[in-house]
């Protein structure tokens, strides 16, 4: 299978990293394991989130109250952190998703130039 | 503040965080195992293997995860403060000597800020203390400005309704008392207030109410308030007590008020010092006083608004309107001169009468600030020598991407752990020299001495200095780290950093040792210039012989109360009864009597004229004296005679002329002064002089002498000789004391005795500020040029072992010790010798600001510049030699190999 990694958090735009985060709890919450393979999953596997990068952006987004964790049982029997987004973190998804559709249309804008 | 909280919370959940984050992880691997096994067709331990290394660095994650939680600044301070520790811990020669270092100039300067902070600016306790203003007058006379301090109570009367600048206008004067009746008698110090006293200081009573004047309350003329402290130790704390009887000197008075516990009014009175805190408090309007005496103090409140300026304008009018102030009351300054424009001065009353001690205390500011300097280059001396010494360890961690900014964050903390543990100390040390010293000073010398003491004011200019050596100790070698050169000329061979030369480094070490040369060498010279003064000053003669062959001079002062002592027949007859059975006292040799003894700080000074000649332009001191002062003394007698019993107040008027006078108006020498006829300032009557005698120093040793016209005591009608000094000598000064005091006594119960000590005491105490100063700069002087020392022998021992290798090479091509011992003196010379040229340059242009306190040297004085250039070159090289001794035992072959 084809891997082409995100070689580390620098190479995202900054902010990115949350923005993947929080859509991904807006649709279900889930644990930290479940958030990398469904990114990974509906992207192609084009990006793969490292561990590395994940727990610290969930801890950061934890201190900023954008989500909320809580132990519960896993689907095969296991104790494990879920985490859900909340009103504040909602709020911050429209705001990423604005900023990101703004950076993504000036570059495109750039680079349509021939 | 949320993040706040949060981050504390934290700080007290760490472990579960830890364990949660743990179990989180260890999940994680779990679900990826399977993952990769079932993908993959991986074992279960390569799947796991595989898992782990998808992870990466636990550690690291951890790190990171914890990143938001934590204070991330502060950690890191905490991170680098241990380790300041660690490395001080480490080195402990260095740690040892810095800390000195710091702590003694650290400690110096607090101590002498406590000092001027106490002295000069602390706040007085009263509401809008900075409107408190001291009124007195001034006479510009042929020979310059009589200031006199003092009112009479018609002048003060006069003034009181109708200035308008002044929101009131109080006076007060200071005396003793006993207290009888309630308790055993007890001496205790009192003022004589005007009624608005309390009102115009802004202070009410804690209990009871203050004085109120006029009808409110007739019957305070006979009312008394005292202060917290008496009330406490001699009524018993009586909660009752207001209303009762206490008996001031036999005189039933009401007890009206008790003053706060934090009361404190203590006014200094120039050459004197602060006025003892008075604990009972009468109320005057001296009604019954229309002499002219001047005995009391004007303490005003200037409205809000008005300046000094205006109110001293306002005052002039007022007080050249004779019929408000009469011309001609009388202080202890002599008399307002009729005529004479007077002016009226306004002085605030925090600063009034600390004039000479505020210079005084600036300058050691200043000096003491010098030794700081050079105990902070020399502490940033020894740093810079550490980081150059860490060269190779620091290279390797910059390259290992420790970060210069994190390295240059660490010095500076390393700084700062330094700078505080110094200052700490320091403030120790400032509270040993303060309860060490300040009890041997003497009142004059520090006023208010008991409001010196170190509270949260002066802690913070104790943090403030801690923070500017920080800035100095840190800042230097942070800046050197950053700059480009560092670590570079890195000859990693054997890993011995030391032996490349650090050649920027050494240079700005060699400047900052010159730098600290020089400033020591500006104190040091200040010093010298005072010493030298000092010397020339106690070499001076007195005129008088307080030690001679027949003992020393034993002197008791009194002062005659007017109201009891109102006839001068009754000041002659007090005076005679005394002094006949003094002289008649075991062990007194002899005895007289005069009004004003010279070495107090009492002068009487006056004009006068010789007749036939125009008024004369010199002051001259107008002493009153019995017969057989001038033998007493030991004052020769030029021409003519002494006093005698015959001199009566029924006798003609005779007078006894100083050398001084004869000097100026009678060109043909003593003899022709005998027979002449001078007359004294507002006094109608011709004396005849009768004898002319040797100058003495009436007023110290710092001042000029002064001319004088002696006049005889039984002579004297104007009550100046209600100031009675009965002069004796004896072999056995203690027991001829308290044989005087028994006949002051026995002749006047109720009179307090003023002051009772020998001549020679007194020649001592005019002494005690010279050598206040004096020891002091020497102190500071000492201080510095130990550190600076310090700092050379640090640079040289440095410079040897940075050139080991050519020095061992000079050895090997036939150099002798001389000429080892040669070069490493010579290099040391001339650092010394470039510092003491800057040095000089800075003390001709600094020590002018010693003018005032030198006396008989100039502030360039030739002695006192070359011994003290000589003192410190000798210094130096003594410095340099066991830098240089070593050099010569360096084993060439052992040098060179090395390398």
């Amino acid at each position: 299978m084809k891997e082409a990694r995100t070689k580390s958090k620098n190479e995202l735009l900054p902010g990115t990293l949350e923005m993947l985060i929080l859509k991904t709890l807006s649709i279900e919450s889930m644990h930290g394991y479940g958030i990398a393979q469904h990114i990974q999953m509906l992207s192609a596997d084009v990006l793969t989130i490292e561990e590395g990068s994940l727990y610290p952006a969930l801890q950061r987004m934890l201190a900023k109250r954008w989500v909320l964790a809580e132990w519960k049982t896993s689907a095969n029997n296991r104790r494990a952190r879920f985490y859900r987004l909340t009103t504040a973190g909602k709020r911050q998804l429209g705001v990423e998703e604005s900023r990101f559709s703004e950076m993504f249309g000036a570059i495109m804008r750039v680079m349509k130039t021939t | 503040m949320g993040s706040v909280l949060r981050r504390l919370l934290f700080f007290f959940q760490r472990n579960q965080f830890d364990r949660d984050l743990e179990d989180e992880l260890r999940f994680h691997e779990e679900m990826k195992t399977h993952a990769l096994a079932d993908a993959d067709g991986l074992s279960e331990d390569q799947a796991r293997a595989a898992a782990r290394r998808r992870i990466g660095n636990p550690l690291r994650l951890r790190e990171q995860s914890r990143e938001p939680w934590r204070f991330a600044t502060v950690e890191t301070f905490a991170q680098d403060v241990r380790h300041a520790l660690r490395m001080m811990r480490r080195d402990p020669g260095f740690t040892v000597t810095a800390l000195a270092t710091l702590a003694l100039g650290i400690g110096l300067n607090t101590a002498i800020f406590s000092v001027a902070y106490g002295v000069l600016w602390r706040p007085l306790p009263y509401p809008n203390p900075e409107r408190l203003v001291i009124v007195q007058s001034s006479q510009q006379t042929g020979t310059g400005v009589r200031t006199f301090s003092t009112w009479s109570p018609v002048s003060y009367e006069g003034l009181r309704p109708r200035v308008t600048t002044l929101e009131d206008l109080a006076a007060y004067s200071s005396i003793d008392v006993q207290l009888t009746g309630r308790v055993e008698p007890l001496q205790v110090h009192a003022l004589d207030v005007s009624p608005n006293f309390f009102a115009t200081l802004g202070v009410n009573p804690a209990r009871g109410r203050a004085f109120l004047s006029g009808a409110a309350a007739p019957d305070d003329d006979r009312a008394a308030i005292v202060s917290d402290r008496l009330w406490r130790s001699s009524l018993n704390a009586d909660p009752t007590i207001v209303g009762r009887s206490i008996s001031v000197d036999g005189v039933p008075r009401t007890l009206i008020g008790v003053l706060p516990p934090d009361f404190s009014f203590r006014p200094v009175v120039p050459r004197l010092g602060a006025l003892p805190e008075a604990d009972v408090f009468l109320p005057n309007r001296w009604s019954g006083d229309a002499g002219q005496s001047a005995f009391l103090w004007l303490l005003g409140r200037m409205r809000p608004g008005v300046t000094r300026e205006r109110a001293e304008a306002e005052l002039t009018a007022l007080i050249n309107d004779p019929s408000i102030v009469s011309a001609g009351a009388l202080g202890t300054e002599g008399a307002l001169a009729a005529g004479v424009r007077t002016r009226a001065r306004v002085f605030g009353l925090q600063a009034y009468g600390t004039e000479s001690v505020r210079a005084l205390l600036l300058i050691l500011l200043g000096a003491v600030s010098f030794v700081l300097l050079i105990a902070c280059v020399n502490v940033a001396n020894l740093q810079m020598a550490r980081l150059s010494a860490r060269r190779g360890e620091l290279s390797v961690r910059m390259a290992l991407g420790a970060g210069r900014s994190r390295i240059v964050r660490q010095l500076l903390t390393e700084a700062v752990v330094l700078s505080l543990l110094g200052a700490a100390l320091g403030v120790m040390l400032a509270l040993l020299a303060i309860d060490l010293t300040l009890p041997l000073v003497p009142q004059f010398v520090l006023p208010r001495v008991g409001g010196i003491v170190i509270d949260a004011r002066v802690m913070a200019f104790c943090l403030g200095l801690s923070l500017v050596s920080t800035l100095l100790i840190g800042l230097v070698p942070a800046l050197r780290l950053s700059a480009a050169g560092f670590g570079e000329g890195l000859a990693l061979h054997g890993g011995d950093a030391r032996t490349t030369g650090d050649h920027q480094g050494e240079r700005l070490r060699t400047l900052l040792v010159a730098a600290q040369i020089a400033m020591t060498l500006v104190l040091l010279i200040g010093a010298g210039l005072l010493i030298h003064s000092f010397v020339r000053l106690t070499s001076l003669p007195t005129g008088f012989e307080s030690n001679g062959r027949d003992g020393v001079l034993q002197i008791v002062r009194v002062t005659l109360p007017e109201r009891l002592y109102d006839k001068p027949d009754r000041i002659h007859a007090f005076a005679r009864d005394v002094l006949d059975r003094i002289q008649h006292l075991p062990g007194v040799k002899s005895a007289s009597v005069i009004n004003s003894v010279p070495f107090a700080m009492m002068f009487i000074q006056g004009d006068f004229q010789v007749e036939g000649l125009p008024k004369s332009t010199l002051n001259v001191g107008l002493p009153k004296i019995e017969a057989g002062y001038f033998k007493t003394m030991g004052i020769p007698l030029l021409a003519g005679r002494e006093f005698t019993a015959g001199d009566t107040a029924a006798a003609p008027k005779v007078a006894i002329v100083s050398e001084r006078v004869v000097r100026e108006y009678f060109p043909g020498g003593p003899r022709e002064a005998l027979g002449r006829r001078v007359r004294l300032w507002g006094n109608s009557d011709w004396l005849s002089v009768v004898g002319v005698v040797a100058d003495i120093r009436q007023r110290g040793l710092t001042q000029d002498v002064q001319p004088m016209i002696y006049a005889p005591f039984q002579q004297d009608h104007s009550g100046l000789v209600r100031f009675v000094a009965f002069v004796a000598r004896t072999a056995t000064p203690a027991s001829a004391a308290e044989g005087i005091r028994t006949e002051i006594r026995r002749a006047a119960p109720e009179l307090p005795i003023e002051s009772t000590r020998t001549m020679d005491e007194a020649v001592a105490a005019s002494l005690a500020q010279p050598r206040f100063r004096t020891v002091l700069v020497a102190l500071f002087a000492i201080a510095a040029t130990l550190i600076a020392t310090c700092g050379l022998y640090g640079l040289m021992a440095y410079t040897v072992t940075q050139r080991r290798r050519e020095i061992g090479v000079r050895m090997a091509l036939g150099a002798g010790r001389g000429d080892v011992l040669r070069l490493v003196l010579t290099h040391a010379l001339r650092i010394v010798v470039a510092g003491l040229i800057v040095g000089l340059a800075g003390a001709a242009g600094v020590t002018r600001v010693l003018q005032r306190f030198l006396f008989g040297v100039t502030p360039t004085d030739p002695i006192a510049f070359t011994i003290v250039t000589l003192l410190l070159m000798a210094v130096g090289l003594l410095a340099a030699w066991l830098p240089a001794r070593r050099a010569t035992r360096i084993d060439p072959w052992a040098a060179l190999r090395a390398e």
